[in-house]
């Protein structure tokens, strides 16, 4: 019962740090799962095992780990070093790729073959925010789509912030489609041993199918505004060529191959066996290479704090985890839903969409796991299908309100640093209503699919 | 030439340090800056003043904003921010200027050239002053006065490793009660000259 109770308090108190910001959020988590090894497993629990397997420092060394037979492991619980590997591994990759001006090259290209004509530009940019966010982390994704987006409305006389806005939600959509997209899929992916394909073939098509629909919504919203954006008075010629975004040719060719092959690798990772903390691991070593002697400046890049973060926040969650504090949250789902599988995926997806709207998603999905993973042993129903409600629930969520998500936080910053503030009314307006017909058609999907 | 010399001076709500901070420009014909350096960010970035000051000065809201890395959605961090870049390439300039608030005590923690000043009054006294300047009861004045020193001091603390008043914090600390405000004006000034006579 004291276990039970500090692990809540530590959880509680890592929360609300985490909101109020006084110390950065990778101390904070640290701190807090250090004070849940030393408090809640030592001194309530004595419980030398539950540190260990909190820890998790043994499945590291084993094969598995790196390659799989196919025949899909077991699901690991404490802290999922899986992630944090491929996470780093891809956070290389995308240095390598933005120093070589990937990304602004990518934008400038496909902002010229429409010849930068608003409404077919406003929509080009909304489908590559959504591809681009199936495979890197919506934070580049925005981050590099909302500077161009603001250079070319400077440049073409036209309001950013619609487009903006519609790029961020098709950011965090396009990263609910794979299971590297999102890390709360990147998480529920590795934990129950998901590949690429399992999360193709559901949540990617519940992704494109909400696309579709979302392209027509924000046309049908902003579409009249962006039309209205006149492309007389422009000079043409003042506008950047793609290839000037190129800082070496050789660099932007390697990377470029590296990008390739760790989609390549992904894709097939159910095939080969290659695990995604393989290919994390592959696609840092090959740009690391490519680097040569700029490798340490490289990883001087990578945002260490958030791989840190992961760690506290998952040793945190451990100490729920151990404790069971989270089966009894999976017995209470159960029993409101009195066994009933499409009232578990509506409570699921709903809460999952409603908490990530206004906290962070990824400690959110790391605590669900162990939820979802007991309420299916506990009920007898489909684990997957409640990882595919709580995926798109996290994922999706995040995008109704300016807090909800990494990508909204950078969009919204980088447009208010260049003049365009975008306030929770303007946000939420477009924003909101999309939310809830995606979470509505991953509802129904989920419904008719698999219940 | 002459030395380069910066006054920061933070005040209370009510203690009359912006009224000082200015008359000490005027009197040193030095430039000065407050609310007003957002006309020239405004202009500069190309942006709308009304954005800028409805977040001067103002803490940041937790509820509504989220950092990310490097990343804030608070406007009131990124205006904060865009004035301290504008403190700090004032004082990179050269120039000498007296600045009112904006932390600017810890942005320019270090400038040789830095004299910081913090004015306090005594509570009646601000009262007294806020109930003539806006025209308001006792009540509304002192609920006015607390909302605005409690944003004064969360914005400062933020942004800052010391307190917002601690006198450890400032080159000086004075009561403007004491002495009303062309005094007071004028003890600061004659301080200003002895440090800057000093330093020759």
């Amino acid at each position: 019962m004291i276990a039970q109770v500090l692990a809540v308090v530590i959880f509680a108190t890592m929360f609300l740090l985490i909101v109020t910001e006084k110390f950065e959020r990778h101390i904070i988590t640290l701190s807090c799962g250090l004070l849940t090894l030393i408090l809640v497993f030592g001194l309530a629990m004595q419980s030398t095992s539950a540190i260990i397997e909190t820890l998790n420092l043994h499945s590291i060394i084993k094969s598995d780990f790196w390659y799989t037979s196919g025949s899909g492991g077991e699901s690991t619980s404490g802290i999922n070093w899986a992630t944090i590997i491929f996470i780093f591994g891809m956070m290389v990759m995308v240095e390598g790729m933005a120093k070589a001006g990937f990304f602004r090259w990518l934008c400038m290209r496909l902002a010229k073959l429409v010849n930068y004509k608003p409404v077919p530009l406003f929509i080009t940019f909304m489908i590559m925010s959504f591809i681009l966010a199936m495979f890197i982390d919506s934070i580049t994704v925005i981050l590099f789509l909302a500077a161009v987006t603001i250079e070319l409305a400077k440049l073409l006389k036209f309001n950013p912030v619609p487009m903006i806005l519609s790029e961020i939600f098709c950011a965090n959509l396009g990263g609910s489609a794979t299971m590297c997209g999102d890390p709360p899929n990147i998480i529920i992916g590795t934990s129950f041993e998901y590949s690429f394909a399992d999360f193709l073939t559901n949540t990617g098509v519940i992704a494109a199918l909400s696309m579709v629909v979302i392209i027509i919504y924000f046309y049908l919203v902003f579409g009249r505004q962006m039309a209205k954006s006149s492309s007389q008075d422009i000079d043409f010629s003042s506008i950047p060529e793609p290839k000037e975004a190129i800082t070496n040719k050789k660099d932007f060719i390697i990377s470029s191959i590296i990008f390739g092959f760790a989609v390549v690798l992904l894709i097939t990772h159910a095939q080969t066996g290659l695990t995604v903390a393989f290919i994390g691991t592959a696609v840092a070593v090959a740009t690391l290479i490519a680097a040569g002697k700029y490798a340490f400046e490289l990883l001087k890049k990578v945002d260490f704090k958030t791989l840190l973060f992961f760690i506290g926040l998952f040793a945190v969650v451990g100490g729920l985890e151990q404790t069971g504090i989270l089966e009894k949250i999976a017995a209470l789902i159960g029993d409101i839903s009195g066994g009933n599988l499409k009232l578990m995926v509506a409570i699921i997806i709903w809460l999952s969409a409603i908490a990530s709207a206004f906290v962070d998603n990824i400690p959110f999905a790391a605590t669900m796991i162990p939820v979802i993973r007991s309420l299916a042993a506990t009920q007898g129903v489909d684990l997957t299908t409640l990882a595919w409600a709580l995926s798109m629930g996290t994922d999706i969520g995040g995008s109704a309100t300016p807090i909800g998500a990494s990508a909204n936080v950078v969009g919204t910053s980088v447009a208010a640093k260049n003049g365009y503030f975008i306030g929770w009314g303007e946000y939420c307006k477009s924003a909101a209503p999309a939310t809830i017909i995606v979470v509505m058609i991953s509802m129904i999907v989920i419904f008719i699919r698999y219940c | 030439m002459e030395k380069q010399l910066i006054i920061s001076v933070s005040r209370e709500y009510g203690s009359a340090g912006h009224e000082i901070a200015e008359n000490i420009a005027k009197e040193m014909k030095l430039k000065f800056y407050d609310r007003n350096m957002l006309d020239e960010i405004a202009k500069k970035k190309n942006m709308q003043i009304e954005h800028l000051k409805k977040y001067d000065e103002k803490p940041r809201n937790i509820f509504n904003s989220r950092k990310v890395g490097s990343f804030t959605n608070s406007y009131e961090q990124i205006i904060a921010e865009m004035q301290f870049d504008y403190i700090r390439e004032k004082a990179n300039s050269g120039e000498s200027f007296v600045i009112v608030g904006r932390c600017s005590e810890t942005v320019l923690k270090g400038n040789e050239a830095l004299v910081s000043i913090f004015i306090l009054g005594d509570k009646e006294v601000k009262l007294k002053r806020i109930m003539d300047k806006f025209n308001l009861n006792a009540s509304d004045a002192a609920a006015k006065m607390r909302r605005h020193d409690r944003n004064r001091k969360q914005y400062h603390n933020h942004y800052s490793d010391g307190k917002w008043g601690d006198s450890r914090l400032y080159d000086m600390c004075i009561n403007s009660s004491r002495l009303g405000i062309d005094k007071t004006t004028a003890v600061i000034r004659h301080c200003i000259e002895e440090i800057k006579t000093s330093e020759r």
